[in-house]
């Protein structure tokens, strides 16, 4: 498999007037051509910020990549400058972002915000780009695209706008596709019609896709593998079945207790308790150590390192040291993995 | 669109009713007579001048005959001047004020603009402290009072442009800029505070997502959208344009439309008082109906139906 994307160490910070906020501490995972990762967490783990550093569209100063590397084909994206970054951003890496209602400009015609990116990239002559556009259009699902691309965004229902941002980032064939969020503003059947898109959309082209998201249910839709991210780190990071019928950290754990499910047996709904550090002052040790019930003497003193559960599956907690005393998941959460395990066999998609 | 503006040209009409009784009223109520300076002529005298002018009979038949002479578009005649038309005193006297304001209008509001978008792209840095540090003084410091020194240090010890009156286009220079920091001042504090959220709002990361350059940004994605709302000011700054003429022509004694108000007030030259208020009044409602105009070539959301 080819790498397309290998992060190396990535710390992002924020310098605010209370400090330095360190918002992604040390962040590593890599993504082949074709494959789907998924990042999820709860706000403010680091997740958006991590992948709008990858574009460097995090706004500097005051935020800066204080350190580590962003392979990008092999070219380290955190070293190169903002006009080389432009030429990279919309051509071989595209995002689509969370709110259609506020990410396509109000003032601008459709056809015209699609074009943009043909143009400045590709070279395209006005009437190339719009043939590219009305295709692009076709593409993403939207009739009567002639039509359609004279037109503004206001005239474009919620779902509508999302599929034309989803044009607008694949409007140049880009090797990486960052979806941040990107069914989150929009409603069920709505989220649903966007999802079959994408994945539509990544077998025809076979980029590489990072998808994040806070909802579980799309992540065992769309993923390949799933990193799981707190306070700035990734603490768990495998296949889909790894994270799902096999997850190794306390938080994952939490996350997927707190999945509604249709399950009868499963009634009761999980939260986490407490909150998510500041990340101004990050605490000493493992950052979750407060919220977790399963927390040692060594939680609280020294971070614990990424453990290799299998060749696929990392979990970065001291319970995998081969000191620690054997926990299993909580009862609840293995009835609700025994449940899910179950379900997905008698539908036959997976086991 | 022809219908919107039919209708609108409707209502003006009934504004300018509205307006034009208003104003004969309330200037009825103004002490003396335009005969008050006159005292060298006798009673009698007085009597026949009064009656000549209609101004002998009582107050709503001479409101009636003004309305219908005015349907008829006669603005009656100047009591002071010889006797010459109302319309051609105005037409006469139009001509420095429409420059004046024009001129300020387009220097103040673009160069606003400018001094908005550079503090704006340059957020906290010297040139947005320097940029602000002047729309604060130009907000604050009353046109009087910055025509004064206007005249005293540029007019009278630099001596690069004439003090007052009018003929040369270095006549309008001083009071040009004397009348152009007001808006000036509006519009860069205006553009700035757009600008800024504009910048921070989604649509401009999409666009740098897209691989567009700075410049792009700014002024393809981002000047468009700051407009909208700067576009609600121009209106009250084109009216306060026009109550400032009133005082800055008076200062530099600019044969303009404001000076001919201020000195027809002063002798209760009635035709003219109600000349120039309608004339003024005709001016605004123009002004605000451009500027609605305006606000659906820049913002489609607000663009009028097609055959409406």
């Amino acid at each position: 498999m080819d790498k397309l994307l290998e992060v190396k160490n990535m710390h992002v910070s924020f310098d605010t007037y209370g400090g330095e906020v360190q918002a992604v501490r040390g962040v590593n995972f890599s993504l082949n051509k074709g494959e789907t990762l998924a990042i999820v967490g709860e706000s403010g783990s680091g997740k958006s910020v991590t992948t709008k550093a990858l574009m460097k569209l995090i706004p500097m100063p005051p935020g800066r990549i204080k350190e580590g590397e962003i392979l990008f084909e092999g070219r380290d994206l955190a070293k190169l400058s903002e006009k080389e970054m432009q030429k990279i951003r919309g051509k071989e890496i595209s995002m689509i972002f969370q709110d259609p209602m506020t990410s396509l400009n109000p003032t601008m015609k459709v056809g015209n915000q699609i074009a943009e990116g043909l143009i400045k990239h590709q070279k395209l002559s006005k009437s190339a780009a719009k043939s590219r556009v009305i295709e692009l259009l076709e593409l993403v699902g939207i009739p009567d695209p002639e039509n359609r691309m004279k037109q503004y965004p206001h005239q474009f229902s919620g779902g509508m706008r999302q599929r034309v941002v989803v044009a607008i980032a694949l409007a140049c064939n880009p090797k990486l596709l960052i979806a941040d969020e990107p069914t989150t503003a929009l409603d069920v059947t709505i989220q649903a019609q966007i999802l079959e898109l994408m994945k539509d959309i990544q077998k025809k082209t076979d980029s590489g896709t990072i998808f994040i998201t806070h909802d579980l249910g799309v992540v065992a839709n769309v993923a390949d593998r799933v990193a799981v991210m707190y306070a700035g780190r990734i603490v768990e990071i495998g296949t889909v079945d790894d994270i799902f019928y096999n997850p190794k950290h306390p938080y994952t754990w939490g996350l997927l207790g707190s999945m509604p499910s249709l399950d009868a047996e499963v009634s009761e709904l999980y939260a986490i308790p407490g909150s998510p550090p500041d990340l101004l002052n990050p605490p000493k040790g493992d950052a979750f150590a407060p919220r977790n019930e399963y927390a040692m003497q060594i939680d609280r003193e020294q971070e614990p390192p990424l453990f290799k559960v299998s060749e696929t599956h990392y979990a970065a907690t001291w319970l995998l040291h081969e000191h620690a005393p054997d926990i299993d998941p909580p009862e609840a959460i293995k009835k609700r993995m025994a449940a899910m395990a179950s379900s997905d066999s008698r539908k036959g998609e997976r086991v | 669109m022809g219908r919107y503006i039919t209708q609108r040209l409707v209502y003006m009409v009934i504004t300018m009713f509205l307006i034009a009784t208003f104003t004969f009223f309330l200037m009825k109520f103004l002490p003396g007579t335009p005969l008050s300076s006159a005292d060298r002529l006798s009673e009698e005298q007085q009597a026949i001048v009064l009656a000549k002018y209609g101004l002998d009979e009582p107050i709503p038949v001479q409101y009636f005959n003004y309305m219908v002479n005015l349907l008829q578009g006669d603005m009656g005649v100047s009591f002071q001047f010889d006797n010459r038309e109302v319309t051609t005193i105005i037409l006469d006297r139009i001509g420095p004020s429409l420059q004046l304001g024009f001129q300020a209008m387009i220097i103040g509001t673009i160069l606003g603009m400018l001094l908005g978008l550079i503090s704006a792209i340059y957020h906290n840095g010297v040139l947005d402290y320097g940029s602000t540090f002047t729309a604060v003084l130009g907000q604050s410091i009353p046109s009087f009072v910055f025509a004064g020194i206007l005249q005293y240090f540029v007019g009278v010890k630099l001596g690069w442009f004439p003090v007052a009156l009018w003929g040369t286009w270095q006549h309008t220079v001083l009071p040009t800029i004397a009348l152009a920091i007001f808006p000036l001042a509006i519009a860069a504090r205006f553009m700035r505070t757009e600008m800024l959220e504009v910048m921070g709002s989604d649509y401009i990361t999409t666009a740098r997502a897209k691989g567009v350059n700075k410049f792009g940004v700014v002024f393809k994605h981002g000047v468009r959208n700051a407009l909208i709302p700067l576009i609600t000011v121009l209106g009250p700054l084109a009216i306060g344009l026009m109550t400032g003429t009133l005082v800055i022509e008076n200062i530099f004694a600019v044969p303009g439309i404001g000076e001919q108000f201020v000195k027809s007030i002063n002798t209760n030259d009635y035709p003219i008082i109600m000349g120039t208020t309608l004339f003024f009044a005709v001016f605004f409602i123009l002004i605000v109906l451009v500027i609605d105009l305006l606000y659906g070539v820049i913002d489609p959301r607000i663009r009028l139906a097609e055959g409406e």
